[in-house]
């Protein structure tokens, strides 16, 4: 089974990347496009369903990462479903060629009330109901009811970050723990481990005076600015920050060929050219 | 306004109620749950009586995000859960759907009630509405959610008669999305010396030269870069990162008709938790004199003024 390969836009648009020279050898060298903000709703907004347009036009897949949602999100989220969903009504976008990936079970829900066409992948924020990577080196399915539950609500796929070495896992005693290997599929995200997310951005999100109740997490989207290296005193490797979320870089290739990753259930490799 | 502390010694329950703890929750070793600080599982059946005698209720915690379990260990564990429901155990708070599930629908529990723990976070109506099919009776909201954001999550919740909790904001602030953070443990990363607190959000050296620039995206803004440098480091150093829980944000859940507040700092030492407790306690007797004394603008801004004064209270 081939491996898909995927790109990661992150910040980037796919007018920034056509301005940077970088369009071309990315519609080249990548099967799939991963477009949307996956970890920021301030993000989210209706340029993204032109994107996956283009790209479906000129043969690419694209897959649109959304995030955790405030009542504000789910708002923004829901127009660009309906833009999508016009789109695809239009004859302008083939739902075959497009992947959801959500973050959040009201996304999950939100995709349900508005019967969207495409199919949905469970995110690197959800993807711990199902598997635990917290470890230095494993993954682990907790359990065949966890996989049953996302199938329940038509997710089969999981995305998951690159631990930098090759985990191991529990795939081959699905019997043990009541699944079959077969049933679900990971999309391994490289080089870039989401460490951790926070709603109150610390890039960009203000103070909130001391006698104020904050509204909600207002910015100028300072996260497409620059992404950040942090030198923490306290540990070897560099921690990287994009707006609200912070990342480890683990650029070493694990695996010496497709038939590693087959072994661990990845089909789809996803590279981040930023954190 | 109830509060709901947390325990993790059988002593504690006494001297909890007497500071003013309406309801009681812990967790045990056996079960997996968020945090630490586990009473042992063996006091477990004498909490509960001992809770009851008190005329409060007691909740369990197994609310860790990650349970992996082979067939047998989950049997273990669903059978562990449903001889405490018939002990008495009033609520079990849970996380991963798939534990939720296992006692909902036709295998609900005859007894206890399901509450959805914060380390799965519910962030908006739609999020609230898909959990509420479990059957769960109470949720228990992030503290990452402003009042303002948190008003139809709310409303659905009254509708429905699912109960809402928040914790209280002086004890309990974590910036990063609970049960999602890896700053905790050093598994994807190699400790030079020991860290502040166990965890990575805090720096324990003075701001400059921590942050410098990875990738210039927009060279059109470069010129906020320098801004940009200074927040991050004031907010991995001594600064934290922005919160949304303050004194205002607690007033306005207050007003709007959540119903409980939650200490749970469960490794908290016995004589720290009491203390914490009468603190939640003093606040809420606070919170209720100057409603009912002042129009509700007038008794926010009184008690904003008043919380603006806290001092730590020696913690």
């Amino acid at each position: 089974m081939p491996v898909e390969k995927g790109i990661r836009l992150g910040a980037l648009t796919l007018a920034g990347l056509k301005k940077s020279g970088g369009l071309e050898a990315a519609l080249k060298g990548f099967e799939r496009f991963y477009i949307g903000p996956e970890f920021c709703e301030n993000l989210l907004g209706l340029s993204l369903c032109a994107e996956a347009a283009w790209l479906l036009k000129r043969g690419r897949k694209v897959c649109l990462l959304t995030p955790l949602l405030s009542e504000k999100g789910l708002g923004l989220l829901d127009s660009v479903f309906g833009k999508l969903l016009q789109l695809v009504g239009r004859g302008e976008l083939d739902p075959a060629g497009l992947e959801v990936t959500v973050n959040d079970f009201g996304a999950v829900e939100l995709a349900r009330k508005r019967r969207l066409p495409f199919t949905l992948n469970a995110g690197r924020l959800l993807h711990d109901n199902v598997f635990d990577d917290t470890g230095k080196d494993d993954i682990t399915v907790h359990n065949g009811l966890a996989l049953d539950f996302f199938r329940g609500l038509g997710i089969r796929r999981f995305e998951l970050s690159t631990l930098g070495v090759r985990p191991s896992v529990n795939f081959a005693r699905g019997a043990v723990f009541g699944f079959d290997r077969r049933s679900f599929r990971i999309t391994l995200h490289y080089p870039y481990l989401n460490l951790t997310s926070t709603r109150t951005c610390p890039v960009g999100m203000r103070d909130t005076p001391p006698m104020e109740a904050a509204r909600g997490v207002d910015c100028a989207r300072e996260c497409l600015v620059s992404s950040f290296e942090l030198a923490h005193p306290s540990i070897r490797e560099k921690l990287l920050v994009r707006g609200n979320t912070v990342y480890l870089d683990f650029p070493q290739k694990f695996y010496a060929s497709e038939k590693d990753l087959a072994r661990l259930n990845v089909d789809r490799l996803v590279y981040s050219p930023f954190p | 306004m109830k509060i709901v502390s947390c325990f993790s010694d059988l002593k504690e329950l006494e001297p909890l109620a007497g500071a003013g703890a309406d309801e009681f929750y812990t967790a045990i070793a056996a079960l997996p749950a968020f945090s630490v600080g586990f009473l042992p599982g063996r006091d477990l059946a004498p909490a509960i009586k001992t809770a009851h005698a008190l005329g409060k209720k007691i909740a369990l915690a197994v609310n860790a995000i990650h349970f992996p379990a082979t067939l047998k260990q989950l049997a273990a564990a669903e059978k562990r859960i449903r001889g405490l429901d018939r002990l008495g155990m009033d609520a079990f708070i849970f996380s991963n759907p798939y534990l939720l599930g296992l006692f909902s629908g036709r295998r609900k529990l005859p007894g206890a009630k399901l509450h959805l723990s914060s380390v799965q976070p519910v962030f908006n109506s739609l999020s609230a509405a898909f959990f509420s099919r479990f059957g769960v009776s109470r949720l228990i909201l992030p503290n990452q959610l402003s009042p303002y954001e948190a008003r139809k999550i709310l409303a659905f919740c009254r509708a429905r008669g699912i109960e809402t909790e928040i914790f209280d904001y002086r004890f309990f602030g974590c910036a990063y999305i609970n049960g999602r953070c890896q700053l905790h443990r050093p598994d994807h990363y190699t400790l030079k010396s020991a860290i502040l607190e166990g965890s990575l959000c805090r720096i324990n050296a003075p701001a400059g030269g921590l942050v410098k620039l990875r990738t210039l995206d927009l060279p059109a803004r470069a010129r906020e870069l320098p801004r940009l440098v200074k927040r991050l480091e004031a907010r991995f150093t001594c600064g934290g990162s922005p919160r949304l829980s303050n004194a205002a944000a607690f007033f306005d859940f207050f007003s709007s008709g959540v119903r409980y507040l939650k200490y749970g700092t469960r490794h908290d030492p016995s004589g720290v938790k009491v203390k914490k407790v009468a603190e939640l306690r003093r606040m809420l007797d606070l919170a209720e004199k100057l409603s009912a004394e002042l129009p509700r603008a007038e008794a926010r801004r009184a008690f904003v003024a008043e919380l603006s004064g806290w001092n730590g209270g020696g913690f």
